[in-house]
């Protein structure tokens, strides 16, 4: 029997969603093959995080508290990890796919020696390792991958599992941290933070994207209108964040967020791939363009071929009456 | 500063590919500097601009990888280091990482910049594993970058906002496409590129043990992705369809 240990991302006071995804698939898969599944949470106040964790079947909960862990700094976040795996020796340790993931999978996997695969859309366990799904090719394609060895980390795409609740006796271990001046090298400045009242677009069950064809304010209310209507987040192609449109963590894309909500309106967007790369796993796509050949009607469910100063009002209206 | 940018060459995403037999066919000449790395060479030039120093360019391939380089030289970098491979190689991000932390072992730098990820795999790895390998302090998927009193400050894009990092240096570093345009290499710098060195270094001279070598990972296959089936397309009276296309969310997708 060996262990499967998740890593709990808290962002904004919140665990991360996708994380309890993780946590849900490794639950089935250690039930599968008689494995134990287990949790680690890494926050300043870690432990209040718990109760939340518990509900997902983890049979023990590592806790990683410091007040170093108020921001996302990758150097106190590795030496952490690097501390639990040492004392839990997991054969696979698997993580949502966040930033503050991708940017310490590699450094972790160097530090540990470990096999990694990141950015998976599904894995299983094999002998002596895992398989892996990954999009690759600005996500047209799917590689089958294999990652072998003693160690293995994983990162998974948010979106990609259910959650599953299977309320757990978790055993609550902490484990110590310190982490002294000179070991932290890097200073956090400044964070410019956007997030404020916005909806988390990894979370987010619909999505609001706006394109080049949003031209103006009166496009982004009709944007905002929109999105306050379906409760979605808003987010944005390359074109509008570069343009300051749109904030850069808006960003839907290859380079931005990989999203995958239960719905998915397009607006404006013609759909070039690195677009598309981000966003054809969401549910259930419409979008709304002028132009009838845009790529983006090609992987939409519900294409609307017009202006969308004229197509939102009503969509807009009709949608708030289905509301009410 | 000096900056050494590790470089990759990789098939054009854009190009049409087709699977055969789970293998990924694709047009041999159309391979190109991967756009990440092309605003890592960027943004060291700008900095090279301002603050003065050399930019060199450091790629691991096959010997067609020189015309990435040649790219890269064209763009404005001093010079270049080729670390040659066969190109039959399968070697996964911790591979390419340990080639270059081999390679930069003993060299003098204040920065280490890669593109945070590149473009065909979009694996994201190799960076944080080099600064990891030669213990240096490291930021990554930079959006801006600010060179101060001989200190790296990294304006990086998070999970929720953008951080504002200062690293001393040597460091490392890996950039986002989104910090900048690369310049297009001008005839200037295309005919100064040709003069540029570039030097050659074989692999079997970094010391590497066979077992280093081997890759941990590996692809054992590619399948297309499940298409998504061709959905309905509405055309007519804006007020008519948008209205149709509302109710059909709520009552056939079931999605409001």
């Amino acid at each position: 029997m060996s262990t499967i240990l998740t890593y709990i991302a808290i962002s904004d006071g919140k665990i991360k969603r996708s994380s309890l995804e993780v946590l849900s698939h490794c639950k089935e898969l250690a039930d599968k093959d008689g494995h134990s599944v287990e949790a680690v949470i890494i926050d300043k106040d870690a432990s209040s995080f718990v109760d939340g964790v518990k509900k997902y079947g983890a049979s023990k909960i590592y806790v990683v508290e410091d007040p170093i862990f108020k921001n996302h700094m990758n150097t106190p976040l590795l030496k952490a990890l690097a501390n639990v795996m040492g004392a839990t020796s997991p054969s696979v340790f698997a993580f949502a796919s966040t930033e503050s993931t991708k940017d310490v999978l590699g450094a972790l996997a160097a530090n540990q020696q470990a096999a990694v695969l990141s950015d998976v859309s599904s894995f299983e366990l094999t002998d002596g390792g895992i398989k892996a799904k990954r999009p690759v090719m600005a996500a047209k394609i799917l590689a089958d991958a294999e990652a072998k060895g003693e160690k293995i980390l994983v990162s998974v795409r948010s979106g990609s599992y259910d959650l599953v609740e299977n309320e757990a006796n978790s055993e609550v271990v902490s484990v110590d941290f310190s982490l002294n001046d000179g070991e932290l090298r890097t200073t956090l400045k400044e964070i410019i933070s956007v997030s404020g009242d916005t909806i988390d677009l990894n979370e987010a069950a619909s999505i609001v994207a706006a394109g080049r064809g949003v031209k103006d304010e009166e496009g982004q209310k009709l944007i905002t209108e929109l999105a306050d209507v379906l409760k979605a987040g808003i987010g944005a192609s390359r074109a509008l964040t570069e343009s300051g449109m749109y904030d850069p963590s808006l960003q839907i894309g290859q380079t931005g967020k990989v999203v995958s909500p239960q719905l998915y309106i397009a607006i404006g967007i013609s759909g070039a791939i690195q677009h598309v790369a981000g966003m054809a796993n969401s549910k259930v796509i419409v979008a709304i363009n002028k132009d009838p050949d845009a790529p983006i009607f090609e992987i939409a469910d519900y294409g609307i071929v017009g202006d969308l100063y004229k197509v939102l009002p009503p969509f807009i209206d009709e949608l708030k009456k289905i509301k009410a | 500063m000096k900056f050494y940018v590790g470089i990759k060459m990789v098939p054009d995403v854009n190009a049409p590919l087709q699977i055969k037999d789970g293998q990924l066919i694709q047009d041999a000449d159309r391979m190109i500097l991967n756009a990440y790395d092309a605003s890592a060479v960027e943004e060291a030039l700008v900095l090279k601009e301002k603050h003065g120093g050399e930019v060199e360019v450091v790629s691991i391939g096959s010997p067609k990888a020189s015309e990435t380089i040649r790219k890269a030289l064209a763009m404005g970098a001093d010079k270049a280091t080729h670390i040659q491979t066969t190109g039959n190689e399968a070697y996964d991000s911790a591979t390419y990482a340990r080639i270059l932390a081999a390679f930069f072992k003993d060299k003098e730098y204040d920065v280490l910049s890669f593109g945070k990820q590149s473009q065909d795999t979009d694996a994201g790895l190799t960076g944080g594993m080099v600064a990891e390998m030669l213990g240096l302090p490291f930021a990554t998927n930079a959006v801006g970058l600010q060179a101060e009193d001989g200190k790296l400050l990294v304006k990086r894009q998070g999970d929720s906002g953008q951080e504002m990092i200062e690293l001393p240096t040597p460091c490392a570093v890996t950039c986002s496409n989104d910090m900048n345009e690369p310049r297009i290499p001008n005839l200037k710098g295309i005919m100064a590129s040709k003069r540029k060195p570039m030097e050659q270094v074989e692999l079997s001279s970094l010391g590497l043990s066979e077992d280093e070598l081997t890759p941990k990972t590996s692809v054992t296959g590619y399948e297309e992705k499940p298409g998504r089936e061709p959905g309905k397309k509405f055309e007519g009276e804006p007020d008519e369809i948008a209205r149709e296309v509302a109710q059909l969310l709520d009552t056939e997708a079931n999605v409001i």
